[in-house]
């Protein structure tokens, strides 16, 4: 047996294939992977076509091959020509007087001749395609592989599903990756739809707040300069009457006093009172004013609270109509209210708000005419509660009107609009467990229907 | 025709905020108040208004579209904005096409608006009566304004001063100066008409240096030139800047060509009738500029002072 391995021309394969040698390690596979099969290539050292098919057993033996499920079988030039398995030999020395009927016989008289012979080139995903087509059950073979100067090594079937297997893995971290910023960039864009509602809603209710506080602010500094005048006065009245009357010493200095008296009485009399008390009147006015505004900014700071509550919708309606006040009276928008008698609904009152405010200046910004008219109704049907948002602004196109959910859907220019806000609405009023409809014609008006089940999301479930 | 006292226009939809101011400026002024920003341009067009006051979120009109009707009318007409909500876009139109006095913010202190319309009419005053004086004067063509003039550009890239450079006629000398103590140097030794900057930051030196040159130099215009979206900022630069034009980087050419232009007639302007120069006075900066200033840079403030002084002399 040793002569015929001496015999045996495997130096130059052996030396041409010794630089891959260190693919033969599957950490080192792991770490740098060879494109395609070529990271799978295992350097075995094949069989002649004239060895014996007793040399063939032994070589089967030698522990370099254990892990080989056949030998490749390749001729003189590197054309491989066949494969002999283990279970080939197994099942004729198996046989009775099998290893003496075939032992000596060159090993060409038993191998595969069809072999699958594979391109080293090949991709690991056409690799397994072609091995499932080919493979048998039991699996009996592993490959050969090939490349321009023929003859390359083999290749373990095993080895290709591993391959697969981690290829697999690595693309399904690689979906899960891209969700979770799929994920989180859409959270931003609600946020962000969010934050942009709100900044809109600071920024004019900052205004709301510092009008009334403007005039408030100066009132009282006038009131505050005018008690100053006020109490002046009575004292010098005071100290004139004191003197009159004789409570106090005569002085010489009552003329003095009276002149005092004549002066204050033209920066304070009745008439300027009158006018501070009217002063007085505006700010208690202003300060109420102010108080209902934070008392509905209250309605929308827990945004975030999503927990179910009885609410009144009517309410929640007049509160979305105070937010968006500054935009409606900017643009000298009536407002016509048809509220009907509701029961009280059970919902995140926060997200509902957002559904309003969406609704709403949605509507004002649609209006681009002089005598704009929004009417919000509501109404109670069944167990339902329907809410009509409808201006008449200009409308939208009909090609637009399937779209205006989508997310990003926008017509406004760039930078003005979301594309998020009926979006998010959508979403809100189907968690909800409602629905949300719109109808348009260019040039007149838009309508938007929101249909809520009075008892919530659970109710609302068939 | 000089009245006993200048009158004042208040603009606000919100009556009571009106009925507030009437009550603030009884005896001061003569008072006239209306809640439209139409009516207010035709109180303007129809009789001498000394000062007008305007809210900017009306109804109709905005503030700034009310006031710069005002300035195509009359001119001479002082403009302050009172508002509730300064946003970014309205105080830089406040800059840009109101050219306003003061932006001053509700809720206002009573003594410091009191203050600032009374220092607004008596500038008005003074330039109604300039303007009736000498009707006819006409104003210097901008070919005129731009000889010998001079502009410097504190930048520390290039492509501003180049961008300039380009903008001007070729009479107008376009300096570069990289820092801000390079632009003292060249306000000390010469006149400068307008000082165009870029402004990176909100904290750097050069949004107070513009405040305290103003104060010294109130015939040089400053534009300025940043991406900073910033409104308190801005509203610094007019109060106590009197900044000329602020332009949103990268400023438009044709804005900076037009805002350029604007600077250099105003200077002319402002050169041949140094009485006018009122309208350009400034509240005193809220920070001393020496707080993180250089010894270098000291010294060039030293030199500016002592210059501004000779020439007052």
């Amino acid at each position: 047996m040793t002569a015929a391995l001496q015999a045996f021309p495997t130096a130059p394969i052996a030396s041409d294939v010794a630089p891959r040698d260190a693919t033969n390690d599957a950490d080192a596979r792991d770490r740098a992977p060879l494109p395609g099969l070529a990271g799978l290539l295992l350097p075995t050292e094949p069989v002649r076509p004239e060895t014996s098919v007793l040399d063939v057993a032994q070589q089967f033996l030698d522990p370099r091959h254990a892990g080989l499920l056949s030998l490749p079988v390749v001729a003189v030039g590197g054309r491989p020509v066949g494969m002999i398995s283990r279970y080939e030999l197994m099942r004729v020395f198996l046989q009775p007087y099998g290893r003496e009927l075939y032992g000596r016989r060159p090993i060409t008289a038993l191998m595969d001749r069809a072999p699958l012979v594979l391109p080293l080139s090949t991709s690991i995903d056409e690799a397994a395609r072609t091995i499932a087509a080919h493979v048998k059950s039991p699996i009996t073979d592993d490959f050969v592989l090939v490349d321009d100067a023929g003859y390359a090594g083999t290749g373990l079937v095993l080895d290709v599903l591993h391959a697969v297997e981690h290829r697999l893995a690595e693309r399904s971290r690689e979906l899960e990756r891209a969700y979770a910023r799929l994920k989180s960039s859409q959270s931003q864009l609600v946020q962000s739809e969010k934050m942009a509602s709100l900044g809109q809603m600071v920024a004019g209710l900052v205004h709301e707040i510092n009008t009334p506080l403007g005039y408030v602010r100066n009132n009282v500094e006038m009131t505050r300069a005018a008690l100053g005048d006020a109490a002046r006065l009575v004292s010098a009245q005071q100290a004139v009457i004191d003197a009159l009357t004789g409570e106090a010493e005569p002085d010489d200095d009552l003329d003095t006093r009276f002149a005092e008296v004549g002066h204050l009485r033209t920066r304070v009399d009745a008439a300027a009172l009158d006018d501070l008390c009217g002063l007085l009147d505006d700010t208690v006015h202003g300060v109420g004013q102010i108080g209902e505004l934070v008392l509905n900014l209250k309605d929308f700071s827990r945004l975030d609270q999503a927990g179910l509550q009885k609410a009144d919708i009517n309410r929640l309606v007049e509160s979305a109509l105070r937010i968006v006040a500054h935009v409606l009276r900017k643009r000298d928008i009536e407002v016509v209210l048809k509220l009907g008698e509701i029961p009280p609904l059970d919902c995140a009152p926060a997200q509902i708000n957002q559904v309003l405010l969406n609704l709403l200046s949605n509507a004002a910004q649609a209006i681009e005419h002089e005598r704009g008219r929004i009417v919000v109704a509501t109404q109670a049907l069944d167990r339902r509660v329907l809410v009509v948002v409808e201006d008449n602004g200009k409308g939208i196109e009909a090609e637009h009107l399937p779209r205006v959910f989508d997310p990003f859907f926008t017509t406004k220019p760039v930078g003005q609009g979301t594309g998020m806000g009926l979006a998010i609405s959508h979403q809100i009023v189907e968690q909800h467990g409602g629905a949300i409809r719109v109808s348009s014609k260019p040039g007149t008006g838009t309508r938007f229907l929101v249909v809520l089940p009075v008892s919530g999301a659970a109710g609302a479930a068939p | 025709m000089s009245a006993p006292l200048p009158s004042v226009l208040f603009v606000d939809d919100e009556e009571r905020i009106l009925r507030s101011l009437r009550m603030l400026f009884r005896g001061r002024c003569e008072i006239l108040t209306t809640t439209s920003g139409r009516e207010a341009v035709e109180w303007v067009r129809r009789r001498p208004v000394h000062v007008v006051v305007s809210d900017q979120r009306m109804p109709g009109m905005t503030g700034v579209e009310v006031l710069r009707e005002v300035a195509a009318h009359s001119p001479a007409t002082m403009r302050i904005l009172l508002t509730g909500y300064a946003d970014m876009d309205a105080v830089t139109a406040s800059v840009n096409d109101g050219e306003i006095y003061r932006f001053i913010e509700k809720p206002w202190v009573a003594q410091y608006l009191v203050d600032t319309v009374e220092q607004a009419a008596r500038v008005a005053r003074h330039d109604f009566a300039l303007a009736a004086a000498r009707p006819a004067a006409p104003a210097a063509s901008a070919a005129d304004t731009a000889i010998a003039a001079r502009v410097a550009v504190l930048d520390d890239d290039g492509a501003l001063p180049a961008q300039v450079r380009e903008l001007l006629p070729a009479a107008v000398r376009v300096e570069h100066a990289p820092d801000l103590e390079g632009t003292l140097e060249l306000l000390a030794d010469h006149d400068v008409a307008v000082v165009i900057a870029r402004l990176s930051s909100t904290d750097g030196d050069v949004a107070e240096a513009l405040k305290q040159l103003k104060r010294l130099r109130p015939a040089t215009l400053a534009i300025v030139v940043s991406s900073l979206r910033d409104s308190r900022l801005l509203i610094g630069l007019i109060n106590e800047g009197q900044v000329f034009r602020f332009l949103l980087q990268p400023a438009p050419r044709e804005l900076l060509r037009r805002g350029l232009a604007a600077a250099l007639e105003r200077h002319a302007h402002l050169r041949t009738q140094s009485d006018l120069l009122q309208r350009h006075a400034v509240d005193a900066p809220r920070h001393e500029p020496v707080a993180t200033t250089t010894g270098r840079l000291l010294q060039a403030w030293r030199r500016l002072r002592e210059a501004a002084t000779l020439r007052i002399a």
